[in-house]
């Protein structure tokens, strides 16, 4: 009883801490410089790509190494969409997420069905060849030279995303519901399915859970919050570079997530 | 017949630039090859890609740099000096990183590619990022053989690679310890039992790596530059040929590393030169999904 009344109190705490530090960060255009707006929206999207990760790599207990990969194809693929074919956001945004788990569905597919360690070495050959394709299609991408002209999302009603500050509210938006999705997921059938398979494959396969499907589809959903988090950030900075999405950045999200501490 | 000899004369020629082109290929291959040796090996005793000799590599580059810039020693003798390097910290890295986390696979690559980030950065931190060219004046003449134009640091490169894969060879298949290495790969734990100290066998296995890695980086940085980012594409295309070749299989790692170097070369020529190094990422995809198990690999 006492215990149930302990972790009560600690959810109310947990939730009341949440709400705060919600109002602090939309509240933040009001009183903070441009400047620790523009961090704040990189620490959201970042903080966004890494809570897709650890759906992989804490729940499912794949280590990949291409968020940063992922990240930029969506970046690249809206701004190729809205700029050189004159979509809006609105309809770009979605087709560059579709693409992004297209992709992450036919790299993972071969990877995924081996153990050990080759799928932890495609993703790393992957982020270092979606590199060579930002710095080498210069008629697509830009090239060295980056891809610039990229326009903010187009208003919806009297919503206009012209501004930073509500570009950053947007970005803070999807921040939020994306993490609810992400933790409506991993609380579901298919989180505990994926922990099965990140504390023993062989005996979850043994139980009748395809596995490989599984672990694609975790590879999937965390590529699809990267690409999704990409596609804000090219319309958020509207400048894009190949070395922005060098496999460092895939580095650093891998160590962003060790560093929160990886679920199991 | 008239129209195959329109289609014949369209051909091209084998001509020596294929030849030039078939060697530098071979010679390519055979560097990523020597690198597939040791990280093959590793990889089949205990299942961990490691990422940590690309740092040695850029390391084992910049000692022999170093050690023929500022101590005058011709280039043969910064070979082993270079070598030595690459031992110590392999074997430095085995015992104080890996063998604590060894329980855990995951651990392990986390901390290998933390090694590597490592290396890397400490190469930038000592040396700068401004690239450095090793010259080797004696061998870096031009020579004509029977019109394939070369240099005799590549036709030294293919004589020391050829000789190194046969001693491995002979190493891994003949002597008592590479038995015991290959008892080890198949099962470390009935190895074990029959009296085999695995603990030396992993020092072993890593210091090989160690010195392959080396001597693979000093015997190409001649032809290229010596900087920090140089250690990225030859250890991803090492990896590479050891899915291609097979685990722990020393002619798969040889045969895998020709056929990459030459796919690489002649793709550089004939398609495109952007991509490269994109072509052994395409070889990747098509090993796993169509031979995941390599060329020559048992399992």
């Amino acid at each position: 009883m006492e215990g149930n009344y302990f972790k009560k109190f600690f959810y109310s705490k947990t939730v009341l801490s949440i709400i705060i530090i919600l109002i602090i960060l939309a509240a933040l255009p009001l009183y903070a410089s441009s400047y620790v707006v523009y961090v704040a929206a990189l620490a959201l999207l970042y903080a966004m790509i890494a809570a897709g990760y650890d759906v992989l790599c804490g729940y499912t207990g794949q280590l990949s190494f291409c968020q940063g990969a992922f990240y930029g194809i969506g970046a690249y693929c809206s701004a190729i969409l809205t700029v050189n074919y004159g979509w809006s956001f609105w309809q770009a945004m979605p087709i560059s997420v579709l693409f992004v788990g297209l992709v992450s569905a036919i790299i993972g597919y071969p990877a995924l069905r081996l153990r050990g360690s080759y799928f932890a070495v495609t993703t790393f050959f992957l982020a270092h060849f979606v590199y060579l394709i930002f710095l080498n299609e210069i008629s697509l991408t830009g090239g060295p030279l980056g891809f610039r002209g990229i326009r903010p999302p187009e208003p919806i009603g009297p919503l206009s995303f012209e501004s930073m500050t509500n570009e950053y509210l947007l970005i803070l938006f999807s921040f939020i519901v994306i993490f609810a999705l992400l933790r409506k997921l991993v609380n579901s059938n298919i989180g505990f399915i994926f922990k099965s398979i990140s504390q023993d494959d062989i005996l979850a396969e043994s139980i009748g859970i395809n596995t490989a499907a599984y672990k694609l589809l975790s590879f999937v959903i965390s590529a699809i919050v990267a690409g999704y988090a990409g596609v804000l950030f090219a319309h958020f900075f509207r400048l894009l570079h190949p070395t922005t999405f060098a496999w460092y950045l895939s580095e650093m999200i891998v160590i962003m997530t060790l560093v929160g501490g990886w679920e199991p | 017949m008239d129209r195959s000899r329109r289609e014949g004369a369209g051909w091209p020629m084998i001509d020596t630039t294929v030849l030039t082109q078939l060697l530098n290929g071979i010679i390519l291959g055979l560097i990523y090859g020597l690198m597939a040796i040791g990280l093959t090996m590793i990889w089949s005793i205990t299942d961990l890609p490691d990422f940590s000799q690309g740092g040695i590599y850029i390391i084992s580059a910049y000692v022999a740099y170093w050690s023929i810039v500022l101590l005058n020693i011709p280039y043969f003798f910064a070979i082993p000096t270079g070598a030595v390097m690459g031992i110590l910290l392999s074997v430095f890295f085995e015992r104080i990183v890996y063998k604590p986390l060894r329980a855990s696979g995951l651990s392990c690559l986390l901390a290998a590619i933390a090694l590597f980030f490592l290396l890397e950065n400490v190469a930038i931190a000592l040396w700068t990022p401004k690239a450095k060219i090793m010259s080797v004046p004696e061998t870096e003449v031009s020579l004509n053989l029977f019109g394939i134009v070369t240099t005799y640091h590549r036709i030294i490169i293919l004589i020391i690679s050829v000789l190194l894969f046969i001693l491995v060879h002979l190493f891994i298949k003949y002597t008592k310890m590479g038995m015991a290495i290959r008892a080890v790969s198949e099962d470390k734990e009935i190895a074990g039992l029959m009296g085999i100290n695995t603990d030396k066998i992993y020092v072993v296995t890593w210091a090989l790596g160690g010195a392959l890695t080396s001597v693979a980086a000093i015997l190409i940085s001649p032809l290229y530059a010596v900087w920090p980012g140089m250690g990225d594409l030859p250890l991803l295309k090492a990896l590479v040929v050891v899915i291609l070749g097979g685990f722990g299989s020393i002619i798969g790692a040889l045969i895998g590393g020709l056929i990459l170097g030459v796919i690489e070369t002649f793709g550089a020529v004939y398609v495109s030169a952007a991509y490269q190094h994109g072509f052994a990422f395409i070889i990747l995809l098509l090993t796993l999904s169509l031979r995941p198990r390599g060329l020559f690999g048992k399992r």
